[in-house]
């Protein structure tokens, strides 16, 4: 990959999500983000590593019948164990997506379902394709022609945004392949794309109860440090 | 603003590249984790080797219903959730791989991922996003090493020291030796008895939580 992945999930928020506490659809755009950057690649499986030894060193169940978990091993060891096909599967790569006369590739975690449903609907220079991800998520895929400002809509959750292809830019930075921008309800920036790139982006508008325990820091900017 | 990166590629060659603590080439191999556990996969996995499951279940099934205890809240789906992620340990056994992490990690996100399926399935309204969609299992391609390691240590160390004690316990520990008693990852490893790739995890770790303390300094 020629292009580094510049805006990244902050920690607590791959930690929630490695834990698997954080809210499906918040975790999706993680996910996704995760299978464009290397870097967070890396942390998510050094964070596993801190889950598994936690669950290595901690103590066992108090209370505990041990005929019930005698006879549970002996119905798990009475099943055949797995080869071959039924043990993988996911979706184990990226595919593509069509838009008219485009074809994107979108990240292994979405393969699902884009594969299940990618029907757009078309407004002006905008295309919007809602992935079929559960009643009352709001996840699509969301498609900007070029020299386009994003239409701001007020909304009460967290707005995610993930570049899939082309770039996008605001008052604050500009976003390529793998950034992730998360807008809280009292950010007020104009994303928009450049006047020759069009862009595919993943935006998920979360609810807007899961953050009321308030994550610190969403955003781990690292190009601050290294660019 | 800082940039740890251009001080570095100015200052190629300077002794505290060759510092203990910093990265080589063969301690960037991986580690083939051989422990209890892990020998017990293996026997599971190539020889359906009861005895050795039955080891694996009787330390990990109490410790999975603590943890769904905890979760549910439930006893019966606490046990449930221990029911099928044993199953899967069992199943699933020749997907561990003893060079991509411990045995206690492969158990962990098994449970986690159980866990999670189960919560979505009970809960009311539809909801399709998977554990399959979240979680992915395999390898991702070897990219080029970001060069997030090989900094200046002793600029580093500087800048970021100050900011220990706000790390977790058990990588401030780790940091503290290698950065400020300069021990090598090995000597680490053996002193705190702990395989050398958690050594290196919780290093990474600990080194992402410092860039974000140091980017909260600064704004
Ligand atoms: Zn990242």
């Amino acid at each position: 990959m020629t292009h580094a992945v510049k805006y990244h999930p902050g920690i607590p928020l791959l930690e929630q999500y490695v834990e698997g506490t954080l809210e499906a659809d918040v975790a999706l755009a993680v996910s996704a983000h995760i299978d464009l950057c290397p870097h967070c690649q890396q942390l998510c499986l050094d964070l596993s590593a801190e889950q598994g030894l936690m669950l290595e060193k901690s103590a066992p169940a108090a209370e505990l019948d041990a005929t019930d978990l005698d006879q549970m091993l002996a119905d798990i060891m009475a099943q055949p164990q797995w080869n071959g096909r039924e043990l993988n599967t996911q979706p184990q790569g990226p595919v593509q997506v069509q838009l008219k006369d485009k074809t994107f590739t979108v990240p292994r975690a979405l393969a699902r379902l884009v594969e299940q449903q990618t029907k757009w609907t078309q407004l002006g220079s905008i295309a919007n394709a809602k992935l079929p991800a559960g009643d009352k998520r709001h996840v699509s895929l969301l498609y900007i022609d070029k020299d386009t400002a994003i239409p701001q809509h007020t909304h009460k959750g967290l707005e995610i945004t993930l570049v899939l292809s082309g770039r996008i830019v605001d008052e604050k930075g500009s976003y390529g392949v793998g950034d992730i921008l998360i807008n809280t309800p009292d950010d007020t920036h104009t994303p928009r794309t450049l006047p020759d790139e069009d862009c595919l982006c993943l935006s998920v508008l979360s609810a807007p109860l899961q953050f009321n325990k308030g994550i610190t820091r969403l955003l781990n900017p690292l190009q601050h440090l290294f660019y | 603003m800082l940039n740890l990166a251009s001080t570095q590629r100015h200052d190629g060659t300077t002794p505290a590249q060759r510092e203990p603590g910093m990265s080589t080439n063969d301690e960037n191999a991986p580690e083939i984790r051989t422990g209890q556990w892990e020998d017990a996969l293996s026997f599971v996995a190539v020889h359906q080797d009861k005895a050795a499951y039955s080891e694996l279940f009787s330390y990990f099934a109490p410790r999975l219903k603590a943890f769904g205890m905890k979760m549910f809240g439930n006893e019966q789906q606490a046990l449930e959730m221990v029911q099928d992620t044993m199953l899967n340990v069992w199943r699933k056994a020749r997907l561990f791989d003893p060079s991509r992490g411990c045995a206690s990690t492969w158990i962990f996100t098994i449970a986690r991922n159980v866990r999670f399926d189960m919560l979505r399935k009970k809960q009311s309204r539809k909801d399709d996003i998977s554990a399959d969609d979240l979680w992915y299992d395999g390898n991702y391609p070897e990219q080029e090493d970001s060069g997030s390691h090989q900094w200046d240590t002793v600029l580093m160390t500087e800048k970021l020291a100050p900011h220990f004690d706000r790390l977790p316990e058990a990588q401030r520990l780790v940091m503290v030796k290698v950065y400020l008693e300069e021990k090598s990852h090995q000597e680490v490893s053996d002193e705190l008895a702990i395989p050398l790739g958690t050594v290196k995890s919780r290093i990474r770790l600990a080194l992402d939580r410092l860039r974000e303390a140091l980017d909260d300094t600064r704004s």
